[in-house]
C-alpha cells in the first residue's frame, strides 16, 4: 500500500529522471561541443538522482511496513 | 543533431517517465508495479543516458565536430591546400587517414590513456572557446610525439627504407629526433590565407 508521501517522492524521482533525459534530448537536437558537455554533466546525474530517490522512497516504505 | 534513432529513443524514454509519473500511485502499491517503476525510472533512463553519452563520445572524435568551432575553420581548410609536403593536406587528400576522423587520427595519443587525454583536452578547448578566449596563435599543448606518427608508419616500407630515415631510425624510434624536424609543415596556413587549394573548388 502506498502513502501520499511515497507517491510524492516517486513523482519527484520521475521529474528528475525526466529532466535528465530532457537535457540530453535538447543537446541531441542542437549538437555542439558545449551542449554535449552540458548533457554529459547534467543528464546522467539527474537520471541517477531520480533513480536513487525512487529506491530510497521504496526502501523507506518497506521499512515502515516492517517488510525489511 | 544526433541521428533520428537516438532522438526517438530519448523521446520514448521521456514519454515512459511521464506515464509513470501519472501512474505512480497505482503502480507503487503493488510489487509488480514497483518493478515497472524501477525499470522505467532507473534502468531505462540510465541505459538511454549511457547509450547517449557513448554515442556522443564517438561523435566528438569526428572531423565535423572539431571543425564546428569557428577558430578551427582555417585548420579545416588546410586539409585542402595545394602543398604535397603539408602533413595534414597530404594525409587527407591521399586518404591516408579516415576522413570522418581526420583530426582525431593525428591529435590523439595512441598510448593507454590517449583517448582520455584527448577528451580532456577537448574540455580545455571548449573552456577556451566560451570562457577564457581563443589564443591568437593556436598551438599544441605539448611537442608532437613521434609515437603518433609511428603508430601508422612504424613498419611501413617507405618509412624504414626511406634514405632520409635510415641513418636516424633509432633516434626517430626513441623520440630524440622529432619527425617534425624535417616534416616541418603540419598545417600550411600561408596557403590557406593565399587560397591556394587543391580540387576544393
Amino acid at each position: 500500500m502506498t502513502t501520499p508521501i511515497m507517491t510524492k517522492k516517486i513523482r519527484r524521482a520521475a521529474v528528475l529522471a525526466g529532466l535528465g533525459l530532457g537535457v540530453q534530448l535538447v543537446a541531441a537536437l542542437h549538437w555542439t561541443p558545449a551542449t554535449f558537455i552540458l548533457s554529459a554533466v547534467l543528464g546522467p546525474p539527474l537520471v541517477l538522482a531520480g533513480g536513487v530517490l525512487f529506491l530510497v522512497a521504496v526502501w523507506k516504505n518497506m521499512k515502515d511496513k516492517g517488510a525489511v | 543533431m544526433l541521428p533520428l534513432s537516438a532522438i526517438v529513443a530519448l523521446v520514448v524514454g521521456i514519454a515512459i517517465v511521464a506515464f509513470l509519473f501519472f501512474g505512480a500511485e497505482a503502480l507503487a502499491g503493488q510489487t509488480v508495479g514497483r518493478l515497472v517503476l524501477l525499470a522505467g525510472l532507473l534502468a531505462l533512463p540510465l541505459l538511454l543516458s549511457l547509450g547517449n553519452i557513448s554515442y556522443g563520445l564517438h561523435e566528438s572524435s569526428s572531423t565535423r565536430f572539431c571543425l564546428s568551432c569557428h577558430e578551427m575553420q582555417r585548420h579545416g581548410k588546410s586539409l585542402f591546400v595545394d602543398n604535397k609536403q603539408a602533413l595534414a593536406a597530404a594525409h587527407y587528400q591521399n586518404r591516408l587517414v579516415e576522413r570522418e576522423s581526420v583530426c582525431y587520427s593525428c591529435h590523439k595519443d595512441y598510448a593507454m590513456f590517449g583517448d582520455v587525454t584527448a577528451k580532456l583536452n577537448g574540455l580545455r578547448h571548449v573552456w577556451a572557446h566560451y570562457v577564457a578566449g581563443v589564443p591568437k596563435k593556436i598551438e599544441l599543448y605539448k611537442p608532437y610525439p613521434n609515437s603518433n606518427c609511428l603508430h601508422c608508419h612504424d613498419d611501413a616500407r617507405r618509412f624504414i627504407d626511406g634514405p632520409a630515415h635510415r641513418p636516424i631510425l633509432p633516434a626517430l624510434y626513441a623520440g630524440t629526433t622529432s619527425c617534425l624536424s624535417c616534416h616541418r609543415v603540419a598545417h600550411d596556413m600561408a596557403k590557406v590565407d593565399a587560397d591556394e587549394l587543391w580540387q576544393a573548388h
